[in-house]
């Protein structure tokens, strides 16, 4: 990492520190100030698409550990939010346990059920693996739909999430929960890169032969990014059934959702801390709001000849365009072009 | 040694089950109208499946991109059938050569526009552009069509006819036949036509055939047009028997069970897998419903995949050039 001029380590501490200088530890306290006072300033709606993104977040982060750095492409990443949704609901809802039994829970099982499904990955890679998730996400569908503990296709309400007698009721409460498990999902995804399992993932992305002939355990390292991926899309579902959707349905996870998870990590950039972040922040930015409440209205009322309903065809249109020219113009994403910027505005005028 | 020796047994073993099976289903069939009734229609869907399976083989084949976006293609050829048949209210004959061209057509564009420039790529990116572009299309679809269902009209005469106790609908026997005719039209093609051969040549060694003066690009870009077009037979034949749905891209993902079951690249794989795929559907659903859940022969093809990525994952047709991790 470049530093400004003049900034310079004395020690390893030092220069092992994600934020090195009095300016970066400002902008981040002023960050997580700006973040955590937000139910000030937004009313409930915004709350309620920030919530979104939030839950979002998490899964993203996950599914970047799972893609981005091991380099295990899972197209299934929905299904696996689904069953973490789905543990927390028929926990809660049906065995009557405490929420936060629930969340953890959620976590275990959707991780475990991803090992089960990240199995092949010890023998094949790339499309095989690719399809395996495919195969994964509709399998885990079709089980929740037809499963009476699950509610099958009439749904499963879901009570409010709640801690020690507190109840997250309000948008507000959810919000800082939701806020609460993001950041903290986001400090342990950022640091789990710099360590040894997160250096082994990145050997195992770049060349698994490689690494294996390095001494990586590849079944051991491979299996543990599909159960960390996996148990983050778990606390992601848990979050969603509790302080988002509170009636679940199979419907809610559709193979479509996998695929944009994958476009959000993707135009945000591969393997990157930041990538997620800036990628699950603008689709869902376009989807919950310019979308919905600008552009849809707008053709709506302007081409009123073609048959109606056409223009929620604009979303996968829009978001499928999006991925294909984030792939050929800028294959590593939004993060890349930050980084580009910073150094460029650092170096600014004297740019060699 | 001793590693070879099991294999030749394991081969002993799966002729004979495969003969017994094949016993058993003769000897069912002339005893069982359900039996035989199932057997023609798992057929029929599995040649449905295989013609998918094999746009998906020539892409892979000739350019190593695997392509995600065929359930999504099939639905938009359906679709743009619908659209010459009944909104349009073409005559078949006008129609048919219209919805080809349509197919070569999307080939072209998707492989000009999205592939090109991704040539050289890592494999995760050329899996995840067809994705991008299979949610493209579903939103295309989406825009011009909106309702979600609809019917195409009958392409085939309906009369059923008897074979011993069963009772079969006639399309299905056409569907099969017509599968069989664009497989041998496929195999003459590749056997006699120059491009057939430039097409091969690549599959084989890609350095080769550029270096013979062989436009390589042009051969992905016909690999593409071919892989739509067969793609989207498939898709106007499944979808003269049940309708146009969003369950069509589903047909599409589940086409990739016979991909995952032949092996990749392989013609012959994929005529006899499918098939096999469409028969475990139709038997599965047929005689494990009331055992398990209802719609269980939705899920069986991706069972299938599941069951095969563990136990032998590079096909029943595998080659044993195997990348061994």
């Amino acid at each position: 990492m470049s530093l400004p001029c003049g900034i310079r380590n004395y020690n390893y501490a030092q220069d092992m520190a994600i934020v090195r200088t009095r300016t970066q530890w400002g902008l981040l306290l002023a960050l997580i100030a700006v973040v955590f006072t937000a139910p000030l300033y937004f009313g409930n709606y915004w709350l309620g698409v920030f919530n979104l993104i939030g839950i979002t977040l998490i899964a993203a982060v996950g599914l970047n550990i799972l893609v981005g750095y091991c380099g295990q492409l899972s197209i299934g990443h929905a299904g696996f939010i689904a069953v973490g949704a789905y543990t927390s609901a028929v926990l809660t809802n049906r065995f009557e346990m405490p929420f936060l039994v629930g969340f953890l829970a959620a976590g275990l099982v959707s991780g475990l059920i991803g090992i089960v499904f990240g199995l092949p990955s010890v023998r094949v890679k790339g499309f095989y693996l690719a399809i395996t998730t495919v195969a994964a996400q509709f399998i885990i569908i079709w089980v929740i739909n037809h499963w009476g503990l699950t509610g099958g296709f009439t749904g499963i309400s879901v009570p409010y999430a709640s801690i020690g007698g507190f109840v997250f009721r309000s948008k507000t409460s959810q919000f800082f929960l939701i806020a609460g498990v993001a950041v903290l999902t986001i400090f342990l995804a950022k640091n789990l890169a710099r360590t040894r399992v997160g250096r082994a993932f990145i050997a195992i992305r770049d060349n698994d032969l490689a690494a294996q002939v390095m001494g990586v355990n590849l079944l051991y390292y491979k299996l543990l990014a599909f159960f960390i991926g996996c148990f983050f899309a778990g606390i992601a579902g848990s979050l969603l059934a509790h302080c988002y959707y509170l009636n679940l349905n199979g419907e809610m996870f559709s193979f479509t959702d996998s695929i944009l998870y994958i476009g959000m990590i993707i135009i945000g950039g591969l393997g990157t801390s930041l990538g997620p972040i800036m990628g699950v922040v603008l689709i869902r930015l376009l989807q919950q709001v310019l979308l919905p409440i600008y552009l849809v209205p707008f053709l709506e009322s302007s081409f009123k000849n073609l048959p109606s309903g056409f223009a929620t065809g604009v979303t996968p249109m829009l978001f499928g365009l999006v991925i294909v020219l984030f792939l050929i113009l800028e294959p590593r994403g939004l993060a890349h072009r930050w980084a580009l910027f910073k150094s460029a505005y650092r170096l600014w005028p004297f740019s060699y | 040694m001793s590693n070879k020796k099991s294999k030749k047994y394991l081969k002993y073993t799966l002729w004979v089950l495969a003969a017994g099976l094949l016993g058993y289903a003769i000897w069912m069939s002339v005893t069982n109208g359900e039996f035989l009734q199932f057997l023609i229609t798992g057929i029929s869907i599995g040649m449905v499946y295989a013609l998918i399976a094999l746009g998906f083989a020539l892409i892979w084949k000739s350019s190593s991109v695997a392509n995600l976006a065929l359930g999504q293609i099939v639905l938009i050829s359906s679709w743009f059938t619908y659209s010459m048949l009944v909104q349009a209210a073409l005559p078949a004959y006008i129609a048919f050569p219209l919805v080809i061209i349509f197919a070569v057509f999307l080939g072209w564009c998707i492989e000009r526009f999205a592939l090109r420039p991704l040539i050289a790529q890592p494999i995760l990116s050329l899996i995840t552009v067809t994705l991008g572009i299979g949610y493209f299309i579903q939103g295309i679809v989406t825009f011009i069509w909106p309702w979600s269902v609809a019917g195409l009209p009958r392409l085939f005469p309906r009369e059923v006819i008897h074979i011993g106790p069963a009772v079969i609908s006639q399309e299905y026997l056409w569907v099969i036949g017509i599968c069989l005719l664009v497989f041998v039209l496929l195999t003459l093609f590749f056997r006699y036509h120059r491009m057939g051969i430039a097409m091969r040549a690549t599959a084989d060694d890609q350095m080769a055939v550029q270096a013979s003066g062989i436009p390589v690009t042009r051969v992905f870009s016909v690999s593409w047009m071919f892989a739509c077009a067969v793609a989207a037979i498939g898709g106007v034949l499944i979808s003269s028997i049940g309708g146009i749905t969003q369950g069509l891209v589903e047909t599409g993902l589940k086409s990739f069970s016979v991909v995952i079951l032949g092996v990749l690249d392989s013609f012959v794989g994929c005529i006899v897998a499918g098939p096999v795929i469409g028969l475990a559907e139709t038997m599965g659903g047929g005689y494990l419903t009331q055992y398990l859940w209802s719609g269980v022969k939705d899920i069986i093809p991706f069972v299938i995949i599941i069951i095969v990525m563990v136990i032998k994952p590079y096909g029943l047709f595998g080659e044993t050039r195997i990348e061994r991790i």
